[in-house]
């Protein structure tokens, strides 16, 4: 295998501060065949995802990145110095699962989506980034269009909006939900 | 080095194990009517597309008259479910003349509510999942929270918003300006030409710089309204990142759409 491709893209992947795509690898490498730097790069995964390495390399957002491993987020807190990341409250949750698979939508269809009004919780997702305006819908009183944000990909570790969980999965969830509800 | 439980900042729903004598949940664990409504649902065993109304009706208000505070919003919400499911049982009780089929089933309005937030509920329980393993991961575009809550939302940039960047420049020019300014004929047509080709050697050009560099009000009008237009006709993009920043203008990469205005 080609070590010195494998330390090219290594080094990269390290500098970005946004997933790296294939196609930008690519690009930098020149003449290098996209099968390669793929082949290349699945080495790399590989080489970070064994035991005794603190850090791997993730997909996320389109392209690949480093991350921490999760064993280890009490001490890189305590290095940097800050409290536990908190996790979304329900209602911001519900409120960013209704705009993940209704997008593009408005504050009114996510209200009614979840019978609640969810201005508050649009509020602190656009804090937040993990949304974002595209726009104004054509409809009386022209109301703001939401869709998710490249941060949303990242923030949940997604590839992309397919990478949202399935309608097949979500029904097999439910199934499983019910299932418990119905022992004694 | 085991990770630390997760905060258990959801609210837990009852199990039906405590369904029996006094039983008491708040209203204030649900997320709103639909969440009360399909706990109650399910508590019951009620198959989702062939709800006996008048019961859950019952229990749904049943849990409006244990509230234990009073907030308005909240409550509007409430009891706009209640009224809903009211009305659907006075249409049921209508007499037909032959049998409903099944989009006319009076319920069928609830029910398609109940089946997609059902679907998003069921959704954010995969998502918190995702959530709990990527929150415990630390990135390299990570940056420390800065202290106190940030006031700032991505901007929106009007019409509105330009002008006023411009005027305010030609207003400090104003002031920093004495000569005489003579009138010279700067035609649309060659400005536009000309923006076009600074924007594609520069890519980014900034908003304020450009109009610093313009010797005359009637140039620099020109080159307003040329960006205007580049912007209107989709060709080009302004972009403000944050309040009182400079506004970035570049050229959208659609080679198609530039052409047609080269």
């Amino acid at each position: 295998m080609n070590d010195s491709l494998k330390a090219l893209i290594e080094s990269l992947i390290f500098v970005s501060q946004e997933p790296v795509t294939l196609d930008r690898l690519g690009t930098i490498a020149e003449g290098v065949p996209p099968a390669e730097i793929q082949a290349v790069l699945e080495e790399l995964i590989r080489d970070y995802e064994a035991e005794g390495r603190g850090i791997h390399i993730i997909r996320a957002g389109g392209g690949w990145l480093f991350s921490t491993k999760p064993a280890h987020d009490r001490e890189v807190r305590r290095l940097l110095q800050i409290e536990r990341k908190n996790r979304l409250s329900s209602a911001g949750l519900e409120t960013l699962a209704a705009i993940a698979y209704r997008q593009p939508v408005t504050q009114s269809e996510v209200s009614a989506i979840r019978g609640v009004d969810s201005t508050g919780a649009l509020k602190t997702l656009l804090e937040k980034k993990l949304i974002k305006i595209v726009g104004r819908k054509k409809a009386p009183g022209n109301p703001l269009v939401y869709r998710t944000s490249d941060e949303f990909l990242l923030y949940l570790g997604l590839d992309s909006l397919e990478g949202l969980p399935s309608e097949a999965e979500i029904a097999k969830i439910l199934e499983e939900e019910k299932a418990v509800e119905a022992e004694p | 080095m085991a990770a630390e439980p997760l905060s258990a900042d959801d609210a837990p729903v009852p199990s039906s194990a405590d369904a029996a004598e006094g039983y008491q949940v708040r209203l204030d664990v649900f997320e709103g009517p639909l969440d009360l409504l399909l706990f109650l649902i399910r508590k019951k065993k009620i198959d989702i597309h062939d709800i006996p109304i008048a019961a859950i009706t019952r229990d749904y208000l049943g849990y409006l008259e244990r509230k234990t505070e009073i907030n308005l919003d909240r409550e509007a919400e409430f009891v706009f479910i209640a009224a809903l499911l009211i009305y659907i049982k006075s249409q049921m009780l209508l007499p037909r003349e032959t049998d409903l089929a099944e989009h006319e089933d009076p319920r069928r309005v609830l029910i398609d509510r109940l089946v997609e937030y059902e679907k998003v509920k069921a959704a954010c329980s995969l998502l918190r999942e995702r959530e709990d393993v990527q929150i415990l991961q630390w990135k390299r575009n990570f940056i420390p929270p800065l202290h106190g809550e940030s006031e700032l939302e991505p901007l929106e940039l009007s019409l509105f918003d330009l002008a006023e960047s411009f005027f305010l420049m030609m207003k400090r020019r104003e002031a920093a300006d004495t000569r005489v300014i003579r009138g010279r004929d700067v035609p649309i047509e060659v400005k536009m030409k000309e923006l076009v080709t600074l924007l594609q050697e520069r890519h980014v050009l900034d908003f304020l710089e450009y109009f610093e560099s313009h010797a005359s009000l009637e140039e620099a009008l020109v080159s307003f309204f040329c960006i205007l237009e580049l912007v209107k006709s989709r060709v080009a993009v302004a972009v403000q990142d944050e309040l009182f920043q400079t506004i970035r203008v570049w050229l959208r990469k659609d080679p198609h759409r530039t052409a047609a205005h080269e």
